[in-house]
């Protein structure tokens, strides 16, 4: 289809929430009706099967298709619940050279024919695999969680994405802790915004219901009382175009500390310690 | 704020303002490449350059790549040893114009 949307999730560091990222809005949208299929680009430590409860079911994965010993549908996995995702599952015992770039972009173009949405599960670091993730994408969406190495590493794949001629990449905000920011332990949205200086397509908090989600083999966005799960199907909404307001409650300084912030934010050129020591 | 309000000691940074300055300066350095060799060359052209019209504090000179407003900036910070002040007057090339040389004002 011309208006397939193949979104690659990255983040460069590891376990920021990748692949929690891809199951819940594979899913989120699958439940809005679109014709999905999520992707596991992880190849050689392939997880997006077990998150989504599929893990069971695999006969065939990305490596056999690229390399003909089966055909895409027969290695495509149907949803235990949406009748309309499905899940192209990593290979296993092979590594991330299996597949190259060019074969990546072909099968992609081979989904687009049946599929609204690609949602691709990047591994982890700015290697061959992070490459082949992104080749076939024309959007990507960054997760990161409100820390130093997790952003710096997102400002390197900012800088590697805009190098591969990508679109603008966008920032989910993942593991965001309301208590610590309110303490001044965290970094505040604002503050990971101001940094990397790119747009915020969703915030979701730290929640245990995802590590629940996770042993049960069933997406967060299923549990109706999942803080995670509701942040990822207004993320989805917002993907689709709708306006969903990002829920400010979750970070949320006090007012005294954001009035103080605003006076602070002076121009950069008005610090002059030395001056007012001497006067 | 930023680096230099905690230099002067005049608040203690909260772990999060701490990761957000450090943030601002480790990110300007991947992207541009700057060698703490190269920042220390720049520091003492600068000195050099500085020291021809004001007695600078070499010793707590400071300078530091970071991202205001989201755009990646090197920051200086001169102190002046208020005491010992001393001016040049004569303008080190022609084109410094004499008289438009720009004097802080509590520097007398």
């Amino acid at each position: 289809m011309d208006s397939t949307r193949i979104i690659t999730i990255t983040s460069g560091k590891g376990g920021v929430g990748k692949t929690t990222t891809t199951a819940n809005l594979g899913t989120a949208l699958a439940m809005q009706g679109k014709k999905v299929a999520v992707l596991d680009a992880d190849i050689g430590l392939r997880n997006l099967d077990a998150v989504m409860g599929l893990e069971n079911r695999i006969v065939y994965d990305l490596v056999d298709v690229v390399e003909g010993q089966c055909r895409l549908k027969q290695a495509l996995i149907k949803d235990k619940r949406q009748p309309e995702l499905y899940l192209l599952p990593a290979a296993q015992t092979r590594d991330k050279n299996a597949v190259n770039s060019i074969q990546m972009e072909e099968l992609c173009q081979q989904l687009r024919q049946d599929f609204d949405f690609v949602i691709i599960d990047s591994p982890a670091g700015i290697e061959q695999g992070f490459r082949n993730a992104i080749v076939g994408a024309n959007e990507i969406i960054i997760v990161a969680n409100p820390e130093m190495a997790s952003v710096r590493d997102a400002d390197r794949i900012i800088g590697l994405v805009e190098a591969a001629g990508k679109p603008e990449p966008r920032l989910i905000l993942n593991r965001l802790r309301a208590d610590m920011v309110k303490r001044g332990d965290m970094m505040a949205i604002t503050d990971v915004l101001e940094v990397l200086n790119i747009d915020l397509v969703g915030i979701v908090p730290e929640d245990e219901s995802i590590i629940i989600a996770t042993n049960k083999g069933e997406p967060a966005v299923y549990d109706k009382r999942s803080r995670a799960g509701r942040a990822y199907l207004d993320t989805a909404q917002r993907l689709l175009g709708e306006e969903v307001p990002l829920d400010e409650v979750l970070d949320s300084p006090s007012l005294l500390e954001r009035l103080r912030r605003l006076i602070r934010f002076g121009p950069a050129l008005s610090e002059k310690p030395a001056r007012s020591q001497s006067s | 704020m930023g680096v230099f309000e905690f230099m002067v000691g005049r608040k203690k940074p909260t772990p999060s303002e701490l990761a957000k300055e450090r943030l601002k300066v480790v990110l300007v350095h991947d992207r541009l490449k700057v060698s703490p060799e190269l920042l220390e060359l720049i520091k003492s052209e600068l000195l050099s350059v500085l020291s021809r019209r004001l007695d600078i504090d070499e010793q707590h000179m400071q300078i530091t790549m970071t991202r205001e407003g989201g755009l990646d900036t090197l920051m200086a910070n001169a102190p002046i040893k208020r005491q010992k002040v001393t001016f040049e007057w004569d303008p080190p090339s022609k084109d410094v114009i004499r008289g438009k040389v720009h004097v802080e004002e509590d520097q007398q």
